[in-house]
């Protein structure tokens, strides 16, 4: 039977229009025309497009990688050189031209039956061109890999900033006079089982930028918390306070076991108003212990993580609860069997459906940034984002079912004598009922895992907060982020799971 | 008694499904349709309930005549006629039990119906229509979880919520095997023997037509080609059923003749 049928359609095939030979040179001319002048032309116009466009393509890479050379062959070393893979691009694509030579040839002899080789070849072309313009660079995905290991750990187990101690400072001081006069401070007496810190001396000079270096201060300390960290900072004579650096570093050390420490430091530079500079002032150098009182508690991060995650949740579910009021009615007027009783309203379900698909081609993100830029940064633009996004999406998946029912109940509805509004109850609203409810949970779940993207852009919620972490490189806040949304969409996807599966 | 004179439908798209049927169908008559597909027999069984609207011509029923009801009046009507589907046509998501009451719509007002109220008589009544139709332990499941037959049997006992004088029925035998279609038909022959309804059935195969019709009408493309009786009916061989309906036809098995030759062809 089926040997019968292809002798019967290779005899229906009419033969070529031109010899073999005249075929696989006019297809070396121009890819494609020999197999169309080989009366198949579907063949031919497969191979033109194939062809021109991984030719086209090619050009484009060399003259964008050699952008400012002219001339053939400059061009060509040029671009070799910077991306070396052209080279073999180049030559796919001549192995591509033979190939289609050599095809025509075939196709004007003997009609082939299948065309697997001519996809399989320019799968191969099409494959590497892409590997180019993409810039993929696997080598460099693995060798620069470890660059992300801090942040991929503080991501991964962030729950160190999840909480807090309240603290309690330790912070003795000691004075020093800038510049040194006649009457130097005094030093201070050592106090009995007190934090204290001495400077020796007790006045000097700041350090003038690329000139002298500060007067060289001994400080040291005493009655600490043995073996805690130790800081040492400065406020300058308006009560700025910063933090010491020795060469560049901040001056952080822990203390021994007696509680105690001796420490040289050199004075810092610092911009002093000229009218300051007058008379002495009195600066300050103090070392502060940090010490942690009292039970953990969470920390800032951790409440501001779930109470913008609240926040993303309702953003969701609103923009779900407009979206479902407001794609009711458009879905109706997107649904042809509805629509197609005069050419009126069938305009409309041609505008409509036309509205929606635009709307729906739109990215959420896009839209919040859009609303962002109307309403400002905060949650209504990500609700009024996702509103949008939602209307064209439900408006299109409700259309389409109530373009499925099944007219069978109507029709047996009408025939036991019911009206108008009994057979929409009894016939239409159980048949759409399911498959609303359904996308509609569906679409919820949706919202709220995108109302963590349009976040991302400034229509609040957690996205917003995670953005502004990542920036700020905390990756430990942010991981905390992750973390919450990563269990919440579980649940939600859960959730909406089982819930369409119990009601359709 | 149901007359029907002159009917013609012109489907918008120029199709001639009926053209100028003429036959009559007196009270307590079990009346089979037959016909190629195509030949216009779910056509004329709804413009008798005005499904669909017939582009000339007139049936009367009982001195009114349907084609020119219009609103309330022809759902009072409907209301007397009982349909039942090839495809059962039950809202397959609902309840076995709503599709039943769904029957007593035409007699329920529309705020009561919207809320899903019915009289504790009507849901009696749904309860004694199951019971008779040998399906009341399927009350409450979905409809499509029930087999085919028992699909049907609900849609009768929707049909007979609406105490019905007459019922049509369209092929109601076609998506079943014989033995169900054996099951089915015997209900329907019941109700016009116990309770005197008039039916008309579009059918496919000879010896249930041989066996329950106690009138035939064939269509072809739209026109009446033949009328026989009851006596016509059982002495009619597989030839001359053949030349009627075409090379089509088959025995669902059973009652007489041979018809195997042409069971193969199809
Ligand atoms: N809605 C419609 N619009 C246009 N033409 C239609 C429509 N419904 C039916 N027809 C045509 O009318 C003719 C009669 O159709 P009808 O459904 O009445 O035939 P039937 O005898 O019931 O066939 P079957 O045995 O297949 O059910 C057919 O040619 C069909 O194509
Ligand atoms: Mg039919």
């Amino acid at each position: 039977m089926s040997k019968k049928e292809i002798t019967k359609r290779e005899g229906e095939i009419k033969p070529s229009l031109v010899p073999p030979i005249l075929s696989a040179i006019l297809s070396a001319i121009l890819p494609g025309l020999g197999q169309a002048l080989a009366r198949d032309w579907r063949r031919g116009l497969t191979m033109f497009l194939g062809f021109s466009t991984s030719f086209g393509l090619l050009v484009w890479r060399f003259q964008s990688a050699a952008r400012r050379d002219v001339g053939f062959i400059d061009i060509f070393k040029k671009a070799i050189r910077i991306e070396p893979i052209l080279i073999w691009l180049t030559i796919a694509t001549i192995a591509f031209w033979i190939w289609t030579i050599a095809d025509a040839y075939l196709t004007a002899k003997r009609p082939p039956k299948k065309a697997v080789g001519i996809f399989l070849v320019m799968g191969i072309v099409f494959a590497s061109l892409g590997w180019q313009i993409g810039q993929v660079d696997l080598v460099k995905l693995i060798t620069e890999i470890n660059d992300a290991e801090r942040a991929v750990n503080h991501v991964m187990w962030p729950w160190s900033r999840a909480v807090t101690r309240p603290v309690e400072y330790v912070e003795p001081e000691a004075y020093i006079q800038v510049p040194c006069t006649d009457t130097p401070f005094a030093q201070p007496e050592v106090p009995e089982g007190e934090p204290y810190l001495i400077s020796d001396p007790t006045c000097g000079d700041l350090a003038v930028l690329e000139g002298e270096r500060g007067t060289e201060l001994t400080l040291t300390g005493g009655n600490f918390i043995p073996g805690e960290q130790v800081t040492i900072k400065w406020y300058d004579p308006l009560k700025v306070s910063f933090t010491h650096r020795q060469d560049g570093e901040f001056m952080q050390f822990p203390v021994d076991e007696n509680g105690s420490f001796e420490v040289k430091i050199t004075m810092p530079y610092r911009l002093v108003p000229p009218s300051a500079s007058e008379e002495a002032q009195k600066w300050t150098v103090f070392a502060q212990q940090v010490i942690a009182t009292g039970s953990l508690e969470p920390s800032e991060e951790l409440k501001l993580v779930v109470e913008k995650m609240i926040e993303t949740i309702f953003i969701g579910m609103m923009a779900t609860a407009f979206g479902i009021i407001l794609a009711l009615p458009v879905s109706f007027l997107a649904a042809r069997n509805l629509m197609s009783a005069s050419p009126v309203t069938l305009a409309i379900y041609y505008l409509v459906r036309t509205i929606l698909n635009l709307v729906r081609s739109i990215e959420p993100v896009i839209w919040a940034i859009i609303f962002v830029i109307i309403v400002g940064l905060g949650p209504f633009a990500g609700i009024l984002a996702l509103t949008i996004h939602s209307i064209a999406a439900l408006g299109k998946l409700y259309s389409e079912s109530i373009e499925s029912i099944d007219s069978g109940p109507i029709e047996a509805i009408q025939a036991t004598g019911a009206n108008w509004i009994q057979t929409v109850m009894f016939a239409v609203v159980p048949q759409i009922i399911p498959p609303f409810v359904s996308f509609t949970i569906y679409r919820w779940d949706i919202n709220i895992r995108m109302s963590t993207v349009v976040g991302l852009v400034g229509g609040g919620g957690i996205g917003y907060l995670l953005i502004q972490w990542i920036n700020k490189t905390d990756f430990r806040a942010a991981g905390i982020a992750v973390w919450f949304i990563a269990v919440t969409v579980a649940i939600l996807d859960y959730i909406s799971a089982e819930i369409r599966e119990r009601y359709v | 008694m149901l007359e029907i004179r002159n009917l013609t439908k012109i489907y918008d798209d120029g199709t001639r499904a009926l053209n100028n049927v003429s036959f009559s169908v007196e009270d307590g008559d079990f009346l089979v349709v037959i016909g190629l597909s195509g030949s216009g027999k779910s056509t004329l069984l709804r413009c008798i309930n005005r499904l669909i609207n017939p582009t000339e011509g007139e049936i009367l029923w009982n001195g009114v005549d349907l084609a020119k009801l219009e609103g309330e009046d022809l759902r009072n009507t409907r209301r007397k006629i009982g349909m039942i589907f090839q495809h059962f046509n039950l809202v397959k998501r609902s309840s076995v039990m709503n599709n039943v009451l769904s029957g007593r719509l035409g007699y329920t007002p529309s705020w009561k119906s919207v809320l899903g109220q019915f009289s504790a008589k009507d849901k009696q009544k749904a309860w004694d229509s199951l019971e008779r139709l040998n399906i009341k332990d399927q009350a409450l499941k979905r409809a499509d979880e029930l087999s085919g037959g028992q699909q049907q049997r609900v849609g009768i006992a929707r049909a007979l919520m609406q105490e019905p004088e007459m019922i049509l029925a369209d092929e109601p035998v076609a998506s079943l095997d014989p033995v169900l279609a054996h099951s089915i038909l015997q209900y329907l022959e019941k109700l016009n023997q116990e309770d005197d309804m008039t039916i008309i059935c579009s059918l496919h195969y000879l010896d249930l037509v041989q066996r329950y019709a106690t009138k035939v009408i064939g269509l072809k493309d739209g026109e009446i080609v033949y009328q026989g009786s009851r006596k016509d009916i059982r002495a009619m061989t597989d030839r001359e059923f053949k030349d009627i309906y075409g090379e089509e036809a088959v025995r669902v098995g059973g009652l007489e003749g041979d018809l195997s030759a042409g069971g193969d062809q199809s």
